[in-house]
């Protein structure tokens, strides 16, 4: 096998484990600083994406269509918040229940007002090439976003006083209420924070993966699992589980088939819970 | 008892035979369509208990119920395409092929997910990934077994309907047939599934959900449990799977879609969870409320209001249809937990203990002692448990103390078998249980009492020491006559009936103790057993600590310091993981050393 063919698999599996990054970030930050799992999360991807579309359509350049997205799926996300999530604060399945209500109506929601096949947008055209082998550069551009968007979030739990606040309140819920941090508004913040990563993740792999009303539940069934399979410390974990198993599944993809893929990717998941059933990161001494 | 009463106490046995009897006979009295498509609503109710089985009563919300079902559907068609073709009956192999499929099925998942000890959120999101990866693969999945062809998405069509005669002349059951059939089958399972959940086995799986570590610490296999009760509802749902196939003539990947995943929970919330009838009213109520509305209802539309429903239902409606009739009837009733306020104060009759202590001895064996040698327990840089090495006795009770973070309930919980020593023996009467797991070590003879009582909320006080002294006894009527023993001792026979969670703390402290005691163990382990009690109920304690140091080996960690004076018995000062003193109490009173640790003084800190 030649060095450039397997250069050129290295470096696509790699932008697919950035790609699945992206996708994931939001739900890492939910559920690392919620413990919710949002299970209608991929539909957060889907309405930034859709958001993204329509307003490229409307003239808006792609690049400013996907601030749009973000605002629009965290005010959406913070509606939700509002009305659902919050009242069932530390019943976990039945938050699991309702996201994925939630997650099934916006679904059929997004069928009814765009229909099952919507025209994707082009993708911005630049190569990259390895030898005899050329790559289109968008999705390798995304190497690049999924890192900027894990050091945005690291950057904004770390440095800034709404970050510190939401590790507090999950941390130490009682004492950051007896020191005045409002939970509940904390919570609806990182609720509409990590849609607001979803909704950036459908705009900006919008070129990548068109906008269809089912888009959501391909990318989230991994970005569960790579959550997951992560545990509590959930953003360096999640880098790491999505790297390792989007990667590798996008390996074996590119040598099999995409079901092939698809199963390596849940028998791994399988293994590492067997292995680790509270998540790898459940005994590290770090807390992001 | 009123009839009411006792209507109430069997409704679980009288409505749901009532149903059926309703449903066999209108069924030939209905317009044929509407009891083809009733069969489906049954056939779903019987796929949403298959979840209420294990999310209702296990405690686990499983997402793969729709891919046992699935599976079931398509084994138990490629089954019945073959056979049915040879045999003409098509229902004989259909459904235990289903059966099987979905039960091993179960068994695997549930054996992986359990035996490694996933938390609940883990165990969930796997079983969901299961079904979306079965979605994923049966799209493009193509496989000819025999005369049947799975066709990836196109499908498996040529289904046979339910056939119940032989040979060549054997004909499709009609539509109202077909629904007695299905109504048949589906009573069979639910009366079953009652039955089993009455008897012990499903007790331990309400245990279980209630209390996990407590149900481990009563001698029970919680694992086996688990993978048993989800192989069970594997293979219900993998009988209502095949039970589809044959109605539905056709099956396709969407079988495992999520919209299919989606309805069971719904099916099971909106009849009442954990009532085991509630999922086929869900069914019945969610399919004849579409049926109502027109066929419109199941094309754009049903998805979109079924989200919605699932959504208001978590938020508004926990308990379901039947959550809510019970709840309104139950009020009308006298309520059984009353008796719980009525309850005097425990006074332990050394007498009628010492018999019951001499029985469970015969029957049981003589006491055992409890050796640690070098138990070496490290969390990180810390190392609560230090190479302790002791040695403990039947004779007079055993008391471990010593200042906060001294390590002695690290200890107690490592010779338990809730931590995992890294090195080290622990021994009971020379067995080396270092490493066993904690079922295990309870029939080696060990008895548990956590800091914390630790009751099932929702059974009686009766259940809860029945459900103690089964596990060790295990013969029904030998269970009811040490429950009885016990009962009386404590002087709970007033309450028996009172759900255990509506006792005060107190009388669950002595709930939970009257639990060991049906155990009847051979060294016990009283984790401050007198926190939260009053200066009469400590002394009552103290009289039973040592009377049941005669007949067992007892060890008992406790910070009150007057307590540990009455009990007369072996001290010993662990610090800093180490043992740093033993004697009797007076001696370590008037050590200087002690002191010193006790009081946080410089010299020997």
């Amino acid at each position: 096998m030649e060095i450039d063919y397997l250069a050129t698999v290295l470096l696509s599996s790699l932008s697919s484990a950035a790609i699945l990054l992206i996708a994931t970030i939001g739900l890492a930050v939910v559920f690392g600083l919620m413990g919710v799992i949002n299970l209608a999360h991929g539909e957060f991807l889907m309405i930034g994406a859709y958001t993204a579309l329509t307003a490229t359509r409307m003239g808006v350049p792609f690049a400013l269509s996907i601030p749009i997205a973000v605002a629009v799926t965290m005010l959406i996300g913070a509606l939700v918040e509002i009305l659902v999530i919050n009242r069932l604060y530390g019943r976990i399945f039945d938050t699991m229940l309702a996201t994925w209500g939630i997650s099934i109506a916006f679904y059929q929601l997004a069928v009814l007002i765009f229909g099952t096949v919507t025209p994707g947008i082009g993708m911005p055209r630049f190569n990259v090439t390895i030898g005899d082998y050329s790559l289109a550069g968008y999705p390798l551009a995304m190497i690049a976003v999924a890192l900027a968007m894990a050091g945005f979030v690291y950057l904004l739990m770390t440095r800034s006083v709404y970050g510190m606040k939401a590790r507090a309140a999950i941390q130490e819920p009682e004492m950051a209420q007896a020191i005045g941090i409002e939970a509940a508004r904390v919570n609806t913040m990182t609720f509409a924070l990590g849609c607001g990563l979803a909704g950036f993740a459908g705009a900006v792999l919008l070129p990548i993966v068109p906008a269809t009303p089912s888009m959501g539940f391909a990318f989230v069934i991994k970005a569960f699992l790579a959550v997951v399979v992560a545990g509590p410390v959930t953003l360096t974990g999640s880098v790491l589980t999505t790297l390792g198993l989007g990667g590798g599944a996008s390996i074996t993809a590119s040598f099999l088939t995409s079901v092939a893929g698809d199963v390596f990717f849940f028998l791994i998941t399988a293994a590492l819970l067997w292995l680790y059933p509270l998540g790898i990161s459940a005994r590290w001494r770090r807390k992001l | 008892m009123t009839l009411s009463q006792r209507l109430h106490d069997n409704a679980g046995l009288v409505f749901p035979a009532v149903a059926t009897l309703a449903a066999l006979v209108s069924a030939n009295l209905i317009d044929p369509y509407l009891a083809y498509v009733a069969t489906s609503w049954v056939i779903f109710g019987l796929l949403g208990l298959s979840l209420d089985v294990v999310w209702g009563r296990g405690g686990f919300l499983s997402l793969a119920q729709t891919a046992f079902y699935g599976l079931g559907g398509y084994m138990g068609s490629v089954a019945a395409i073959n056979m049915a073709a040879v045999t003409g009956n098509s229902v004989i192999w259909a459904l235990p092929a289903g059966m099987i499929v979905g039960g091993l099925v179960a068994a695997a998942l549930g054996w992986i997910i359990f035996y490694a000890r996933m938390g609940p959120l883990q165990s969930t999101i796997l079983s969901y990934t299961f079904t979306l990866l079965l979605w994923s693969v049966s799209q493009s999945f193509k496989l000819d077994i025999g005369a049947a062809r799975i066709g990836g998405d196109n499908g498996m069509s040529n289904i046979p309907g339910f056939v119940l005669g032989f040979g060549e002349k054997a004909e499709t059951l009609s539509p109202a047939a077909g629904l007695m059939l299905v109504v048949a089958i589906s009573a069979a399972v639910y009366f079953l599934t009652r039955q089993l959940w009455r008897g012990t086995f499903g007790k331990v799986i309400d245990c279980i959900r209630l209390d996990a570590q407590k149900a481990e610490l009563l001698g029970y296999d919680v694992r086996r449990f688990q993978v048993l009760g989800f192989a069970y509802s594997g293979a219900v749902a993998g009988l209502a799977g095949a039970l589809f196939g044959g109605w539905a003539n056709y099956l396709n990947p969407s079988i495992f879609s999520v919209q299919e995943a989606l309805l069971v929970p719904i099916y099971v919330l909106v009849g009442g969870l954990g009532s085991l009838a509630g999922p086929f009213v869900g069914a019945l109520v969610i399919g004849g409320l579409s049926f109502w509305l027109g066929g419109g209802a199941v094309g754009g539309q049903t998805t979109l209001i079924l989200g919605i429903v699932l959504v208001l239902l978590v938020l508004f409606l926990k308990d379901g249809i039947l959550g809510a009739l019970d709840a309104a009837w139950r009020r009308f009733l006298p309520d059984p937990n009353d008796a719980a306020r009525s309850a005097g104060a425990v006074s332990i009759e050394a007498e009628a203990l010492e018999a019951i202590l001499i029985e469970a001895q015969n029957r049981a064996g003589p006491a055992k002692p409890l050796k640690t040698q070098d138990l070496y327990k490290r969390f990180g840089g810390v190392v609560p448990v230090n190479r302790v090495s002791l040695s403990f006795t039947p004779g007079r009770p055993f008391s471990l103390i010593g200042p906060n973070g001294a390590g002695k309930s690290s200890f107690l919980k490592t010779c338990i078998g809730i931590y995992d020593p890294q090195g080290g023996a622990v021994t009971i009467a020379g067995e080396d249980v270092t490493h066993m797991p904690i079922s295990a070590r309870v029939h080696a003879g060990m008895g548990v009492k956590n800091q914390k009582p630790q009751v099932f909320a929702d059974l009686t006080v009766h259940e809860n020491l029945w459900i103690a002294a089964h596990s060790r006894l295990k013969d029904r009527a030998a269970a009811d006559a040490v429950t009885g023993e016990i009962l009386s001792m404590l002087g709970f026979g007033a309450q028996s009936a009172v759900e255990a969670g509506a006792l005060s703390h107190g009388q669950q402290q002595w709930l939970d103790i009257g639990m060991v005691l049906c155990l009847a163990p051979r060294v016990v382990l009283l984790d401050e057993p007198a926190a939260g009690m009053t200066r009469e109920e400590t002394g009552e304690l103290s009289r039973l600590v040592r009377v049941l140091a005669r007949y067992t080996t007892v060890v008992v960690v406790e910070h009150d310091m007057e307590f540990v004076r009455t009990l007369e018995g072996h001290v010993t000062v662990l610090h800093q993981g180490e043992v740093f003193a033993e004697g009797d109490i007076e001696t370590l009173r008037a050590d200087d050393h002690v002191l010193d640790i006790y009081l946080g003084r410089r010299e020997h800190v």
